[in-house]
């Protein structure tokens, strides 16, 4: 059985600049609660955190979806089971979204240039792109409603709907942040435009790539 | 163990006035709103216990507090629909990662703050949003008190989403010098391997919840009963069950839950038993290591619930060999606790007898999981009394005397006060008793008279024999309640007459929390940075080790 041991302390300490654990916290920054201005005139903080931040939290959306993506394969098949004839429209709202990614990561090139004017028109053509995407998915709703398939037709027809649904509320999401990257004033903020563009972008792609996923999903398990 | 660098973090939100504490976004204020949130619940779900007892055992008697309410099978289960959630939710789930991690989880790694203070208010109101509309589905016809019940679970799976991920990024990223990952005390380990999992199964849960609902309000498909059941093998569905495939979302989050709840005892134990051992952790790297097992194999056992519903053949072995496998990180843990304990000059204070009260719990409740893991002894074992005395005694009270322990040890760094040690070891004895009294006959009361392994002729025999085990178990959980007065007594005379703390750190404990004053400071470390040069855990040489001030009757 284990003794007392006792080790001698000093261990070399690494100083980073950026990222990772066991750094030095950056001067100024507060833990991000500050709203003391007086105080602290440079209120930025280490960025790792938003960086960490986006990616555990689209783990999280990841899990949710895998989870009604599950109940769909185990679900599908059924006598019950009425496939559901995707709109057309939605392969159009699909390049619309894809289109948005390409748009934004071309105003976070401009942005890399300093071109601030370029960034915020091509970030606003993103932002639009977006809406536009989920005013289709609205439409493709209106057009299965015609035909006579809703949510409670049958158990095709209700993971259609919360598929698109629970999309569209994560992608609301995003525009939020979208318009928040460009109506906010970065030089109160406690992170850079750049930082703030990039953790959106993560999201934003991640969006991108998740309704693929599910309109493949759709299509091919139907 | 810390010096201090000047010029490094600076306060985090300062604000006054009633509303800015209510809403407060720092990390000390909301860890002690979890702790009372907490509190209040563990004091109703045991007084919900006792009248569930009290019925089980003298069903013809009228209960007071649901006379006014309408009798009725359906209201039996909604008490304890209530008395579970608020244990399992928010005392199991909340004190141990939500209230002791929030206020201490920045101070022992030497942060100002959590990652996002804002959201983790917002995290807060969610849970206490859905606290009241637990509560309120209690109250409702069953109906409607189910989709109250199922919003709330939402609203409180949404609200730890949140905060483990704060957990998740302020241990990551906010970690002062010096704080490498050897160097982070066992209970921040937990906490983060807790938060991952949490992260991963309150998910599944939320989406769960958004597709019942659906189905209740909007009449969607998603677990239409009828259609879906008809093409499964009748073999394989119970008459009368729930549709399988809701049970296996729910497991899914359920099972792991267990461990979301015992995973930061797991830290809280380790990290008491060392520091009064005033002992180095026995293999520390295997605990954290075991730490984490515990996580993913907890992810991956849903369906050792499941047994009973009929699935696929393969499937109970899987199952039981994952769930069995989780004997060993068990086992571990359990090594390195005694492997501490050994040969220490071990300082029996309240919190240590909690801790080691916590260990006797989970051996004991633990070697009852053996029959339940294993389908085959599942189907003698699997009685309601059996499976409620296991779950109790290793998830349920086990955690229960840790976040006991946790309390007692923290208690001057929250308060700035000791709570008496007199009073906590009077009722950390009653209690111990009482709890022993109570769920280990069950296990006895449930292999008796409820399982199918004795032939119809002895169990009518035995039903007899389980009265009077019933009546003992009814007198012990009423005894045990009772017993909590003390606690009770002991927790507020504490806050309000008792002593008052002449040093900072009473234990002579070493980890970063313990560098500052106590109670804590409104700046965790006055502006500056703390720089770490050595493991939490190692301490003088016992013949230097300070000796605990004794305490004083004021």
């Amino acid at each position: 059985m284990p003794g007392t041991i006792v080790r001698e302390e000093i261990e070399l300490i690494i100083e980073k600049k950026d990222g990772g654990g066991g750094i030095t916290p950056p001067a100024g920054g507060n833990g991000g609660g500050g709203d003391d201005g007086k105080k602290r005139p440079n209120r930025r903080v280490s960025p790792g955190r938003y960086y960490t931040g986006i990616a555990i939290g689209i783990v999280s959306v990841l899990m949710f979806f895998m989870a009604l993506a599950s109940a769909f394969l185990v679900r599908k098949g059924g006598p019950d089971w009425i496939p559901v004839h995707i709109p057309r429209l939605l392969w159009v709202n699909t390049v619309v979204l894809i289109a948005s990614s390409g748009a934004l990561e071309a105003a976070r090139k401009r942005l890399g240039q300093m071109d601030v004017g370029g960034f915020q028109r091509l970030w606003f053509v993103t932002t639009i792109l977006g809406v536009i995407f989920l005013a289709g998915q609205v439409a493709a709703w209106r057009i299965l409603v015609k035909q006579g398939v809703y949510l409670a037709s049958n158990p095709a027809s209700s993971f259609f709907y919360i598929f698109t649904g629970a999309h569209a509320v994560h992608l609301l999401g995003g525009i939020g942040g979208l318009i928040y990257v460009a109506r906010r004033n970065f030089e109160k903020a406690k992170v850079t435009r750049t930082v703030a563009a990039e953790v959106t972008s993560y999201y934003w792609h991640f969006m991108d790539g998740l309704w693929l996923f599910l309109l493949a999903l759709m299509y091919l398990g139907k | 163990m810390v010096t201090y660098d000047e010029g490094g973090n600076a306060s985090p939100f300062t604000g006054s006035g009633l509303l800015a504490r209510v809403f407060s976004t720092k990390h000390k204020t909301i860890g002690l709103q979890y702790l009372w949130l907490s509190l209040a619940s563990v004091l109703v779900g045991m007084v919900l216990s006792a009248l569930l007892r009290v019925h089980a055992s003298w069903p013809d008697a009228a209960i007071p507090f649901l006379s006014g309410l309408e009798s009725s099978p359906e209201r039996y289960t909604a008490v304890r629909l209530l008395h579970g959630s608020l244990m399992v939710f928010f005392v199991l789930t909340v004190a141990p990662q939500l209230g002791f991690g929030n206020f201490l989880l920045p101070l022992q790694i030497g942060a100002e703050e959590m990652a996002f203070p804002t959201l983790n208010c917002v995290s807060l109101w969610l849970t206490v949003a859905s606290l009241a509309g637990m509560t309120t589905s209690f109250f409702r016809p069953i109906g409607e008190g189910i989709e109250f019940w199922l919003v709330s679970a939402a609203i409180f799976s949404l609200g730890a989403l949140l905060s483990a991920l704060n957990f998740c990024v302020t241990t990551i990223e906010l970690r002062t010098k010096g704080m490498t990952l050897p160097r982070m005390p066992v209970t921040v380990w937990a906490w983060l391997v807790n938060a991952i999992l949490s992260l991963l199964i309150f998910s599944v849960l939320l989406a769960g919840c958004t597709t019942v609902l659906s189905d209740r309000l909007l009449g969607s498909n998603f677990f239409s009963a009828t259609a879906f059941l008809a093409q499964q093998p009748l073999n394989l569905v119970r008459e009368g069950s729930l549709p399988v495939l809701w049970q296996r979302l729910f497991w899914y989050f359920a099972q792991a839950e267990v461990y979301v709840a015992i995973l930061p005892c797991f830290g809280i134990i380790t990290h008491l038993v060392a520091t009064f051992a005033r002992k180095p952790i026995w293999k520390e790297r295997l605990v954290v290591l075991a730490i984490c097992g515990v996580g993913v194999i907890g992810f991956c056992v849903w369906g050792y619930h499941m047994f009973a519903t009929g699935m696929n053949p393969y499937a109970p072995l899987v199952f039981s060999v994952l769930a069995s496998s989780l004997g060993v990180p068990a086992a571990f843990l359990l090594a390195s606790w005694l492997g501490t304990l050994w040969d220490a000059r071990i300082q029996f204070t309240t919190a240590v007898l909690f801790a080691i009260g916590f260990i006797s719990l989970f051996i004991a409740g633990g070697l009852s999981g053996i029959f339940l893991a294993r389908h085959d002894l599942s189907q003698a074992a699997a009685s309601q009394d059996f499976v409620i005395g296991h779950f109790h005694l290793v998830m349920g009270v086990a955690a229960t005397f840790a976040i006991l322990a946790g309390l007692f040890f923290w208690f001057p760094k929250l308060f700035g006060r000791r709570m008496n040690e007199s009073l906590g070891k009077a009722h950390f004895w009653l209690t111990f008793a009482g709890v022993y009294c109570i769920f280990m006959p069950m296990h006895w009361m449930g292999l008796l008279t409820e399982s199918t392994m004795f032939p119809e002729a002895q169990r009518v025999v035995l039903a007899s024999a389980g009265e009077s085990i019933r009546a003992l178990v009814t007198a012990a959980t009423i005894w045990t309640v009772a017993a909590q007065v003390l606690f009770v007594a002991n927790f507020l005379g504490s806050l309000w007459r008792w002593e008052k703390m002449e040093v900072d750190n009473p234990w002579a404990a070493t980890t970063l929390e313990w560098s500052v004053g106590s109670p804590a400071p409104e700046e965790n470390f006055g502006g500056r940075t703390p720089v770490v040069y050595r493991g939490a855990y190692e301490f003088a040489p016992q013949h230097l080790s300070p000796k605990l001030p004794a305490q004083k009757a004021e």
